[in-house]
């Protein structure tokens, strides 16, 4: 096991190498634009279009870089107890309008995976709803009832329904911390999707234990029964990449790490003591209450001295996710408005550096996509503003000066963006191929296919999610409140008709900007096809992609083979499903 | 058929709420600081000067 100042010395150089790689990949973007920009006259718009690029390429190639640390560093050993679970573990599973049977039925297995351990009688289910609809809440009580009986669960499943939704996720567990908290030593805190094997929860405990200065311990969830296209693909791109971006992210935020919310453990008197969430001042977007409360409570845990703890080797842990392009850009709409939020916040008192850098990279998360389309729209413009090309520019010499092409500048800095946005993909397929991780994914080949289809994918819907993003953002500092939707979950199938709806401001996007580029850039044209086609297709990408996937791409190993906790989710789903069909048919 | 429907209804609410009661163990959570105060001194403080009434002879 790694000592702690050997971890933080390890945790300052992977920071400081991945920070100055970044800027450096960022300068040469800059430099290299410049000299193209300048080519042709040097205005305004060059520097202006140069540093846009700049602010992109960091963007980019923070990313790049994280996933390099991740290839090259390996979880450190951390401390684990093997004695017996002291205290009590309280498993919150927040709901909000949610399915009950599909999530009680999550429950159900969870506690029967935990039965398997022979620990049960260390963890308590608390389900905390907050839901508005009163159809739903019945239901929820019925199928609380059901849940209990099929479990044995009285005196362990509790079940609380709140009048008001104050605080909403945040104060729904603050709700619960504030009634019932001195009862437990620590809180898993799940989503209603979230489902967690009995062996993992054990095993977090085990870590808290054995960790006592550990507040909050975060595991990497793995996305499950993705059916559409593009939820597969989704599926595919998480179980393969992500586990290296969170290692490279692990080794860079050591002691401060992430909290995502849920499928963590927290330690109970830390966060009951740290995390108590103001309202902001003013009015919602920026004021009210906090939405993205997760990074702002791993933020106050480091404050108060906690270590906040991303473990990538923690398997066992799941979640589901969108099905479609819509549905992630609703989601993404939320965390949109709550990292921006976090612009508040960057000067709270007494936060870690690391912390409020963790704020801006959430903000640059949001901005940067805005960043290349004003330098898009910049681009476009930029030939209304230069001067007309002199070619005699040497007085008294009769031959023109032709200016040397700055084509091969442009094509170097295409090949450096898109470096930075495949190369790390493809060195994990090729750490992945020489450690064997492909197996699970199909074996070397299938693999091979599924990253360059996913890799063709991301890149052709990637123009749909830069505009959905820029609106989202337009609509934050417009002042617009996004509210707190329930998330769809379940099939996501959209008709070209609800596609059409979503995405036809993005089809007149695309083709303005084609329009505007043929009448006063047309050189420009065949560079924008990559970005304004896909544009112009939007409604049939997001409607071609919702629909059922049943391609062997993008096999995962929880495809090839479900983990136990989901097995046996699905045979409670299947017992619950015959009764409601029986009571259906009398 | 409501006038049957409601009491079982009534009493399956009844029951959830009773069996999911959440143990009564309360625990304090201060809401924390988050909000930047700038600090009102040099400038501030000189402003400030200009602003007492003087007190005359």
């Amino acid at each position: 096991m790694a000592a702690p100042a050997a971890l933080d010395r390890r945790v300052l150089l992977t920071r400081t190498l991945t920070l100055t790689a970044a800027i450096l990949a960022a300068g040469l973007g800059f430099v290299v634009f410049l000299q193209f920009g300048a080519s042709d006259g040097f205005d305004a718009f060059d520097v202006l279009r140069a540093l846009l690029i700049f602010a992109s390429t960091f963007w980019l190639a923070w990313g790049a870089f994280t996933a390099l640390a991740g290839l090259t560093t390996r979880p450190p050993a951390v401390p684990r107890d093997a004695g017996p679970l002291q205290g009590m573990t309280a498993i919150l599973v927040p709901v909000y309008n949610e399915d009950p049977v599909a999530t009680f039925a999550r429950i159900a297995a969870m506690d029967a995976s935990l039965r398997a351990t022979g620990q049960r009688d260390r963890f308590h289910f608390a389900i905390l709803s907050d839901t508005r609809n009163e159809e739903v809440a019945a239901s929820e009580r019925i199928w609380f009832l059901r849940l209990l009986a099929d479990t044995h669960g009285e005196g362990r499943i509790f079940y609380r329904r709140r009048t008001n939704n104050k605080g909403r996720k945040a104060g729904n567990i603050e709700d619960f911390i504030k009634r019932s908290g001195a009862a437990y030593t620590f809180a898993i805190i799940l989503d209603a999707d979230s489902l967690m094997e009995g062996d993992t929860m054990v095993e977090m405990v085990r870590r808290m234990q054995a960790a006592p200065d550990l507040g909050l311990l975060q595991t990497l969830p793995t996305v499950i029964r993705a059916r559409s296209r593009f939820g597969r693909i989704m599926q595919f791109a998480g179980a393969f990449y992500s586990p290296i971006f969170a290692r490279g992210l692990a080794m860079m935020q050591g002691r401060t790490g992430p909290f995502w919310g849920h499928n963590a453990i927290v330690r109970v008197q830390a966060f009951a003591q740290s995390c108590g969430l103001p309202e902001l001042a003013g009015r919602p977007p920026f004021g009210g209450h906090i939405l993205s409360h997760d990074y702002v409570e791993a933020a106050l845990l480091a404050r108060a001295g906690w270590t906040v703890r991303v473990d990538d080797d923690l398997s066992g842990s799941y979640e589901e996710a969108p099905e479609n392009i819509i549905d992630h850009a609703k989601r993404d709409r939320r965390w949109c408005q709550g990292n921006l939020q976090h612009s508040r916040l960057l000067m709270a008192p007494g936060l870690k550096a690391w912390s409020r850098f963790v704020f801006l990279q959430g903000i640059l998360a949001y901005i940067a996509p805005v960043f290349w389309l004003a330098f898009l729209a910049a681009s476009i413009a930029a030939p209304l503003f230069s001067p007309p090309i002199d070619y005699f520019p040497i007085e008294y010499w009769p031959f023109p000066v032709i200016p040397v092409s700055q084509v091969s500048k442009a094509l170097l800095l295409a090949v450096g963006v898109g470096g930075l946005l495949f190369l790390p993909k493809l060195l994990i397929l090729l750490d992945a191929a020489l450690r064997g991780r492909t197996r699970g994914f199909g074996g070397a080949i299938r693999t091979l296919q599924s990253t360059l289809t996913e890799l063709l994918f991301s890149s052709i819907t990637a123009p749909v999610f830069l505009m959905f993003q820029t609106r989202s953002v337009l609509q934050v500092l417009r002042g617009a409140d996004g509210g707190w939707p329930a998330q769809t979950r379940g099939d996501g199938t959209l008709s070209f008709r609800d596609a059409w709806a979503a995405s036809h401001w993005i089809v007149t996007t695309g083709g303005i900007v084609l329009a505007f580029a043929q009448w006063l850039s047309p050189q420009l044209v065949p560079w924008l096809l990559p970005v304004a086609l896909p544009m112009v297709l939007a409604p049939v990408l997001i409607s071609w992609s919702s629909r059922p996937s049943r391609t062997t791409l993008f096999t995962t190993p929880a495809e090839r083979q479900a983990p136990p906790v989901m097995a046996l989710h699905d045979r409670v789903l299947t017992r619950w499903g015959a009764d409601l069909d029986q009571r259906d048919a009398a | 058929m409501m006038e049957v429907a409601k009491p079982e209804q009534f009493d399956l609410d009844h029951l959830a709420e009773e069996l999911g009661k959440l143990p009564n163990a309360p625990l304090a959570m201060p809401v924390q600081d988050l909000e930047y105060r700038p600090q009102r001194g040099g400038l501030w403080a000189a402003l400030r000067l200009t602003r007492v009434r003087k007190a005359g002879h």
